[in-house]
Formats: C-alpha cells, structure tokens, sequence
C-alpha cells in the first residue's frame, strides 16, 4: 500500500492543489467477551482498510474517504476531495494558511512483548473464562461481564511536502465489572477502571491481574450496598490516578485543544473558556501543577513519528508552574495563536479528516508516595474508579462520580463511601491541588474511547499521572 | 444485489451453520462550517459486511471490508477451524426468524437532491438574516445513503433504505458567546422550508441579544424545548429494553401494568411516523411496528429483541426506539412560559451521564440557550446550569404539554453517523433542579 499513497500523493502535486496528504490504514482488531460466566461475544475485524485524501484548495480543505480500493474508486476519491475543496471555497471567507514543514521519511513498529495477534485462540478464551467464573456465584452479584479488546493499526502517512511515514501500533483493553444488588438498590465496581487502554500487547491483558484482583472488586461491590455517602459539604480528596487520569483529560485535556477557541468543535464537542490572550498568564492551577503533552513517549498510546499532518511528535508544556503556555494545537491554529504546532492533528481511522487530539497528555508528578500523601491528610477521602462524568460545554464545570471512595481520618483510611460526588470549575479545582504524588506513583492510564468531531472518531491516548490531593472541594451533590 | 444473493447460497451451502449477515452500503456527504464559512466539505463512502456464524450455540463474529465472495469464503474456512473449541452460550436459542417484510420502499438518494451548492445557498441565507445581531453560524449540513440487507440461515432476506438529512446551526455571538440552535433532519427535503428555519433562527437570536445573568442552585418551574424532554426519554430508553432486565439496570423491572407517570404522559415508538425518519426493521430483521410504550402514565412494553426476547421468554417486537413520539397536550408555548413567575426555559441539554441507571439519577448541563423566565416571558439570557436529577422526577415533575409537537433529529454520531429522529412537544416541569451553575454561556 506504500506505492498506492506514493502514486497519489504524486497526483496531487499539482498548481491548483496548495497542499494535500493521504492516509492509508489498516486496522485489525479482536473482542473476546464473557457476561454473566458465558461467552456473548468473541469477534474479529481483520484487514480493515481506509484510504483518506485531504487537500486544501483557494484556502478551504476538501476530504473524501473510502473503503473500497479499486482503481475506479480510488480515482473518485481524488476527484471528490478537490472538488469538495473548490466548492467549499465558494463559502470561505479566511483562507487556511500554515507554514511548510520540513520533509520526514521514516519507520516505527512496535514490538509487542506478545503478539495477542499470533496467540492461539483457544488460550485467549481460556483465559477469560476463568476470570468470567470467578465473577459468578455470589448471590448479590447479579450481572458480570469480563472483556479485552485487542488492536493494531498500520499506517502509511504522506504529504505534499516530502514527508513519508509508515507505522505499526499494537494497543489492549482488558475490563471487568460486577453490580451488586440486595433488592433495593445496586452498586457496581470495575478493574482496573474506565481508563483501562494501554500501549502493548497481551501483556497488557496480564500486568492488570482481573483475576487476582475479582474477589476484591467482588466484596467492594456488596459492601458498597451498606456504605454510608460523603456527609459533609466539603472535603480535602485525594484522587487515584485512574480516575485523575481522566479529571485531567476533561477539565485540562479537551480545554487545550486550539480548534475549540476557534469555535470548529462548537457544534458537537463543544468550546472552551480558554482565549488566546491568557497564553503565558493565566492562572490553570497552584504553583504545582505541571501539564504537558507528550507524543514522543513511546511507553503511551499517544507515540508516534509524525501526526496526521506531518508536524514531528513533540512535548510541549502546556502549563507551567500552574501557569497557562500552550496549547494543543494543529498547524492552522497554531499559526492563529503565532506558536509552534504541539504535533496532535490526529485522525483514528485513514477514512477520518485528522483533528486535534490528546496523545500522551500528562500531570507532571510530584513527591512521595501515596501512602505518605494519605498519610499527611487529616480529614478527607481518597476516590477512584470513574462510575460518572460530565463537563459543560466550555470545560469550566465537571461532575464526577466515582464507584468507590475510603474516608481519611487522622492520616488513616477508616471505611468506604458510597458513590462519592464531586463537582468543580476547572481553574479553580486544579488552583486547590496541594499534592501530587511522585515518579513512583506515576503511570500511564489509557482510553480507546475518547469521542470527539462529527463524524465522530474515537480515538486511543494516554494519560500519565499520580494520585494527587485537592483542597477543599463540594463533594455532596445528590440527585 | 448480486452479493446479496450470494450471502443468501453461503446460507445453504453450509447447512452445519447458521449465519447471520449485515451487508451495508453507507455513504455521506458531511459539511462542518464554523464563523459562517466552511470548515470541511468531506465525502465518506464504505461497503461492509458483518457476519455472526453459529455451530449449534456456538458462535464467531467478524466483519470485512469491500467484502468479496473468496474472502468471504475464506474467512468461513478460518471459522471452521476455531468454532468447535468456543464455549456455549446457553442463552442462545436460535436467529430471528419473523419473516414479514415491509414495502421496502425505494428512497431518493439525498447526497444527489441536496448538492454542495445548494448545501452553500442555504447557509448563505441563514447567514445573511443573523449577521444584523452580530452572530455567525457554526454546525453541520449531512445527507446519508445507507442501504442495509439483512440475511440469515432462517430465511431472513430484508433490504432497508435509509436517506435522512441532518442541518444543526448554531448562531453564536461574536460579542459574548452566547449561542443558539436551530435543526431540521427528515427524509424529505420538500418538508424544509429555509424561509422558516432562517426565522425561527432569528427569533432565537433576537432573545440571546440581551444581557447575561447566572441563577442560584435550587429547584425551579422550566419549560423543557422539545429536544430536552426528548433527550431524557432517550436516556430513559436504555431502561425499556428487554437487555437492561437481564442486566438488572432497568428502572421498569416489575412496573409493567402499573401507572408511574402523570396521566398526561403517552409515549409510543412510532417508526413509520410521517415527520420522522423510518426505519422498516429492527437490528435482527424483526419487523419494526409503532409500540405503545406509556399510555396515560402506564408502563405497557419493553422492547425486545431476538435474543432476549427468547432468553428471557418475552415476546419480541422489534422496537428499538428509533422513532419516539410523546402525545401532545393542550398549551401553547406562549402559554406554557406565561403560567411562570419566575424560572427557567432551557433549549438543550448536554453531557448528561447516569450517576445510577436503576434510579434513572443524571448529571447534565444546560447548553445553546438558557433563558430566565420572569412575569411570563423570557427575559434574559443565563449561564449554562449543570441540573442532577432523576429522570423519573423530571417526568413526574410535568404540569402542562404543549399542543404541538416538533420533529428533533439527533445522531449516533460513531460509525456510520446514523440519523434518528423524535417528535417531542415542549412540557413545564416543576421543581427541576439545578445543582449548580457554569458561570459561562
């Protein structure tokens, strides 16, 4: 396929074209999932190709996607590109402009530990159907399932500019989830949490050890039935990294994306509160609070050489110091706010136009051990497991539930709460953050499923963070 | 067509199998602008086929893409080799097996009647009438084709054609923000009428024009706009089906027959409604029929597919939900907001989530317009407001029903970007609670 995007990018290096790239991917993925002890669903999506022509023309971008790949589609996708662009161009007003980028040509496979993609079938099921029947049994256990989603994609990526890359990911999903009921009311519990994507093959599936961790998840869940909520009004909380991960990811993540200050994502995804004019000003957080986005990190799901534009991966400080510098930018809005793109115009499939994306957005870490930060905590909680999320439109006001959270008394966890409810504006909530735990503490959490444009892409990135403590936040909301 | 009949020999010629296959044509057309001008034109065309292939109650799914005979054919042979060393599922049964068809009507291809001009001159339009307030647009212009053949071993051999329109605008103020929505989405584009729209546009934007004020958390008298009250019946769907009984999240379990909802309150799903987009069949190939699911606050019928229906010995009907119609009542609009002194009257609601999907408890926000309402008339224009409720509260919280009611497009977005459509009046609701405000438009 290499020769097939060689032999169109060649076509589309014309006068009337001032820029184009295409995209070819191919994309296998398998799901293996086990409900209530029972294999529901085992499934396979191999070779699945797209093929994506992006051109801008008189200043407006033109897309065309396929699926199909012989030669009289593949010719009606160039066509309908360029013709997408021209007469768009009929209803644009401020040409797109960005700078030339210098050319790129290179390779990257990632080498799983082990290839789910080469593992016998047979083993893969075995595997989770012992984790799906130790998830049975217990009469207050009245629904289960256990699932891994496997996944690799192959791109090719060329523009008109010189660059040429080719790549090779492999990304799992594993999860598990038990709802406890004693007739009134039900309580759930995962492993290991929402934010369960990671870069690596089966291995991913073992690291995260649902079978060690089932009779845990099991006896939090009824217990949770009994638990007592949150009481006070207020509290210091101490957040674990699989739910902080996506704290980050909704208040400070989606808020740093430049196509929204831009007003590109209003219609569905949303705007944010963040103008141009706080760059290098505005107060995101205490002075602690460090915030980058790195996609030269090849330990998360978002590595790679160059994004889906041509811009090489890159880390960029986002805030610094608890200060607003940067933003995630493409190359167009990055020449809008005059700074250089952070290398996060990403697309999840080839038949996709690339958008401003997380890749590896991260919380810097901080000191000591968790232990130690609940430790130094008189009163509060310590909340993880992400049950509900909810953010407005602007990225100011978030709403969390978590499944589970332990009450601190004097340094010390003393019980569980029930379905503890925090609510927060943005800057506000990251200026009371008066921990963060350090490098020990730190991984990458991950996501499959962050949703984003229209035609909406779901798209793989990490997150790397530590626990972290939060002062003083309103954490009794009921509905 | 050809293909089709080839899935429907597979079928026969490998009678130690069932097989159930989703054969789909999908293309799109789909204009994103943003600051009154375009932002991407792009085209999307796919053709896939999603196949379940069974060994007695064993089962393996995969799909191709550009699916052709001898890869099909392969991929069967791949199958055959792992099949037997799957576990049972002993709640499977067998496939669908209604055979009754619907007309199967042949519809215009939209991405042909509506072009990227004429896409371009409306837009241009909608423009030029908001441009006087100091507003631009923003939003999306879609026209899908999707033909759809559902094919199985029990003899299922259906076609569904789906060509639905989508336009969302949203007028934003340069000034401060604050944003408005209008949308049409149907199947005939000879029901639009862009002098109306453009209209009901502008009057949005004349009442956002004003000052912007934030409201303290409480519990207040709302008008629910249409898409609102539809959104949450949405949400409340994933309660209606026969899947969420088996999975012990459904808020009805054990409430069939009895009344828990105000009288007022009938809601049917209605997929051959005139003003909505049809659909002729459910995701099995059942035969998709209007459904009364509450009648004068009755819970009447879950929806149940297949495999449900036959693991919970329930009776299938095919409904999914995909055409929800709520029975309007007997106000204005006009009237519904002069009955209040002081409240709320909110256009749109956004990131709602289940806190508890049993208890049908929510969090959300308000979002493309939210007005104060004072001495019966919508005075100024307020932050977005996050609300954390029950769903159920809201609904037995309705005091009054609008006399008429509006067709409300909304989309899968994933995927194939599937349109659906509801038909949804405006209600009054009282004590609606607002947990907590966003301090931003």
């Amino acid at each position: 396929m290499k020769k097939l995007v060689y032999d169109i990018i060649n076509k589309l290096d014309i006068p009337e074209v001032t820029y184009a790239d295409v995209r070819f991917t191919n994309t296998d993925d398998q799901v293996i999932y086990f409900e209530k002890g029972k294999l529901r669903h085992f499934g396979s999506d191999y070779d699945s190709i797209d093929l994506g022509v992006r051109v801008l023309v008189n200043g407006c971008w033109g897309f065309a996607g396929t699926t199909i790949f012989n030669n009289t589609s593949i010719e009606k996708t160039i066509k309908k590109a360029i013709s997408n662009a021209k007469v768009g161009s009929k209803f644009r007003k401020e040409p797109a402009t960005f700078k030339k980028l210098k050319p790129i040509k290179d390779s990257y496979f990632f080498k799983p530990k082990e290839d789910p993609f080469l593992m016998d079938d047979k083993f893969k099921i075995d595997f989770h159907e012992k984790i799906a029947q130790k998830l049975v049994g217990n009469k207050k256990i009245v629904y289960s399932y256990v699932y891994t989603v496997l996944y690799r994609q192959y791109k090719v990526y060329a523009n008109t500019e010189g660059t040429f890359v080719d790549s090779m990911v492999y990304d799992t999903m594993p999860m598990m989830y038990v709802l406890a009921s004693d007739g009134k009311e039900t309580m759930c519990r995962t492993w290991p949490g929402h934010m369960n994507g990671r870069r690596g093959g089966f291995e991913v599936v073992r690291n995260v050890k649902m079978e060690e961790n089932a009779d845990k998840i099991i006896e939090e869940a009824i217990k949770l039935l009994d638990a007592p909520r949150i009481e006070e009004e207020r509290a210091d909380i101490i957040i674990g990294g699989g739910h902080l991960a996506l704290q980050l990811h909704e208040s400070a993540g989606h808020a740093t994306e430049a196509d929204r200050i831009y007003g590109k994502e209003i219609s569905y995804a949303g705007k944010t509160f963040i103008k141009p004019a706080m760059l290098g000003n505005f107060k995101y957080g205490s002075e602690i609070v460090n915030i980058f986005s790195d996609s030269t990190n090849e330990g998360g799901m978002g590595f790679h050489l160059v994004d889906d534009e041509g811009t090489p991966g890159a880390n960029v400080d986002i805030v610094k110091n608890g200060i607003l510098l940067d933003q995630q930018t493409s190359q167009e809005t990055a020449a809008l706010l005059g700074v250089q793109p952070s290398s996060n115009m990403l697309a999840s499939f080839a038949d996709d136009i690339p958008l401003i994306r997380m890749t590896n957005f991260c919380l810097a870490p901080g000191k000591g051990s968790l232990d130690n930060l609940i430790k130094s905590t008189e009163n509060g909680y310590y909340i993880d497991f992400t049950k509900t999320w909810s953010i407005d439109d602007n990225r100011n006001n978030f709403q969390f539930t978590t499944e589970i959270g332990w009450k601190i008394e004097n340094g010390k966890i003393k019980h569980i709460v029930k379905e503890p409810t925090y609510y927060g504006i943005t800057p506000e909530f990251w200026g009371a953050c008066n921990g963060i735990c350090g490098q020990e503490e730190w991984e990458f959490h991950g996501t499959f499923h962050c949703g984003k444009g229209e035609p909406g892409q779901a798209i793989h990135l990490s997150h790397g963070v530590a626990p972290a403590r939060f002062k003083n936040i309103v954490c009794n909301v009921k509905a | 067509m050809e293909f089709r009949n080839e899935l429907v020999k597979i079928c026969e010629q490998y009678p130690e199998f069932k097989f159930n296959f989703h054969h789909r044509n999908w293309e799109t057309d789909f204009l994103r602008f943003y600051q009154s001008q375009i932002n991407y034109n792009i085209s999307k065309t796919s053709v896939s086929l999603s196949t379940t292939m069974y060994k007695g109650k064993k089962s393996y799914s995969f799909s191709l893409k550009n699916p052709a005979k001898a890869k099909l054919l392969e991929k069967i042979e791949e199958v055959k080799m792992i099949i037997d060393k799957l576990p049972e599922d002993p709640d499977f049964i067998d496939l669908e097996d209604d055979l009754t068809k619907s007309k199967e009507k042949e519809k215009i291809n939209n991405i042909e009647k509506v072009s990227l001009d004429k896409k371009i001159d409306i837009l241009q339009k909608i423009t030029e009438a908001i441009e006087p307030f100091d507003f631009k647009i923003y939003g999306t212009f879609i026209c899908n084709y999707r033909t759809l053949y559902i094919i199985n071993s029990n003899g299922l051999n259906k076609r569904e054609i789906c060509s639905p329109i989508f336009l969302e605008v949203k007028a934003v103020s340069n000034k401060n923000e604050v944003t408005v929505l209008e949308a049409y989405g149907g199947e005939n584009f000879n029901t639009f009428d862009v002098e109306r729209f453009t209209k009901d546009l502008a009057a949005k934007v004349e009442a956002a024009t004003g000052e912007i004020v934030d409201v303290e958390p409480g519990e207040y008298e709302v008008v629910l706009a249409p898409r609102c009250i539809g959104d949450y019946l949405m949400y409340l769907e994933s309660s209606m089906t026969a899947r969420s009984l088996d999975t012990k999240q459904s808020f009805f379990e054990g409430k069939v027959g009895q009344k828990i909802f105000p009288e007022n309150i009938t809601l049917t799903d209605d997929p051959e409604h005139p003003d909505l987009i049809n659909f002729d069949y459910n995701h099995d190939g059942h035969i998709y029929k209007k459904l009364p699911i509450i009648e004068k606050g009755v819970f009447k019928n879950f929806m149940v597919d297949n495999y449900y229906g036959r693991k919970l010995k329930m009776k299938k009907n095919g409904a999914e939900g995909s055409g929800l119609v709520m029975e309007t009542g007997n106000k204005t609009r006009e009237e519904l907001i002069g009955s209040i002194k002081r409240g709320l009257y909110i256009s749109s609601l956004h990131y709602m989530n289940f806190i508890n999907r049993k208890e049908t408890s929510v969090t959300g926000l308000t979002r493309d317009g939210t007005f104060l309402i004072e001495n019966g008339k919508l005075t100024k224009a307020v932050n977005n407001l996050r609300f954390t409720e029950k769903i159920s509260d809201v609904i037995n919280g309705i005091t009054d029903i609008e006399n008429q009611s509006y067709t409300i497009p909304s989309s899968s977005n994933y995927g194939e970007f599937e349109i659906y459509s509801a038909k949804m009046p405006h209600v009054k609701v009282k004590g609606f609670k607002i947990s907590s405000s966003t301090r931003t438009v």
